[in-house]
């Protein structure tokens, strides 16, 4: 006996309940246990819909779906940092580098030219952070109306416009900043702007460079984000 | 020897291995889905170690992360099933994963069982 679109539906439902906010997730899921409920019926045609939902969702264990849910969004970030990092590298080969190296120098000889390189240093930190945030926070926005309109929520999506990165990417800035010396020699400045620049091209490629590529890696990394959107 | 199933299945010993086990799988079947992995490991073992739900799904996702698994959607009857292949570099990792667990297998099957005429 094979399931029914609204037996379907109803799972999608359970896993709602059962906190899986994530589309992505949730089809997993209702494929799982709808397959081990058609497989139960062969033996036990008899038992309801219900029942064996309940034996099935039990096997899970007594936190339900959360142990699933927790470890996909560790297993979301980390895909998400590694895209970070692979573009973060590519700024340091051939051909960006040539750009990276030259806006490092260029800064460097600003900030020996100064007396107050490490106000400056720190200004420039701040404006990048704050920048940062309020870029986030508009993307974020943008986000929140455009999973409105479309009833689903993809966590890789959330995580790419700007709903997990915020808290972790402003803590270690901050505590860089506080170790910049008052009077730094040559290679402390050269060090301060190159984590400035570094940090600017990390903001670039949080808010620019991988949301311009979003649909690409969500068809890669969802390819029912496609299915499901036709 | 009598065995305790109910005690199998959660042992730390299995957990270890689980994504080797997964990639195994994997590289014989092709492609597998979440469900099938789990009934797979059930029949192959005759019911004697049971992959739990809890297990399976974080560890492809966790395999997917780290980029040796590929995920496909196909719509099946009325819903939609996300399969799971190897990658290029997956296919790599599985032969090193394998090795190394045979590795583990002979080390402790000698020391559990020594051989006396060596």
């Amino acid at each position: 006996m094979k399931l029914t679109p609204a037996q379907i539906d109803q799972l999608y439902t359970f896993t709602k309940q059962h906190y899986v906010e994530y589309y992505d997730l949730q089809t997993e899921l209702v494929d799982h246990l709808a397959n081990a409920i058609e497989l139960e019926w062969e033996s036990n045609p008899t038992l309801s819909f219900e029942t064996l939902l309940n034996k099935e969702f039990k096997k899970f264990g007594v936190f339900g779906f959360m142990d699933v849910v927790e470890e996909k969004q560790k297993a979301m970030n980390k895909k998400y940092n590694n895209w970070v990092w692979n573009h973060f590298k590519a700024f340091f080969k051939l051909p960006k580098i040539i750009g990276t190296l030259l806006s490092v120098l260029l800064l460097f000889h600003m900030m020996k030219s100064i007396t107050i390189s490490h106000e400056v240093a720190s200004l420039l930190t701040l404006i990048i952070l704050i920048s940062l945030w309020a870029g986030l926070i508009r993307m974020n926005k943008k986000r929140i109306k455009t999973a409105k309109e479309e009833g689903k929520k993809w966590l890789l999506k959330d995580i790419i416009y700007g709903y997990s990165s915020m808290a972790g990417m402003s803590y270690l800035p901050f505590q860089i900043v506080l170790h910049f010396e008052n009077h730094p020699n040559q290679i402390m400045l050269f060090f301060m702007s190159l984590f400035i620049v570094s940090m600017l091209i990390v903001e670039y490629i949080i808010l620019f460079e991988i949301p311009s590529k979003a649909q690409e890696y969500l068809e890669k990394t969802y390819p029912e984000y496609k299915v499901s959107n036709q | 020897m009598p065995r305790n199933d109910n005690k199998m299945k959660n042992s730390q010993l299995y957990k270890g291995s689980l994504n080797t086990i997964i990639m195994k799988l994997l590289e014989e079947n092709g492609k597998m889905y979440g469900y099938e992995i789990t009934q797979k490991v059930k029949a192959i073992t005759l019911g004697e170690l049971q992959i739990t739900e809890g297990a399976l799904y974080p560890a492809l996702h966790k395999l997917e992360a780290e980029g040796l698994l590929d995920v496909e959607v196909e719509k099946v009857d009325n819903r939609l099933r996300k399969y799971y292949k190897l990658t290029e570099s997956g296919t790599k990792e599985t032969l090193n994963r394998l090795a190394e667990l045979e590795d583990f297998i002979r080390n402790m099957q000698s020391l559990v069982n020594p051989k006396l005429e060596f």
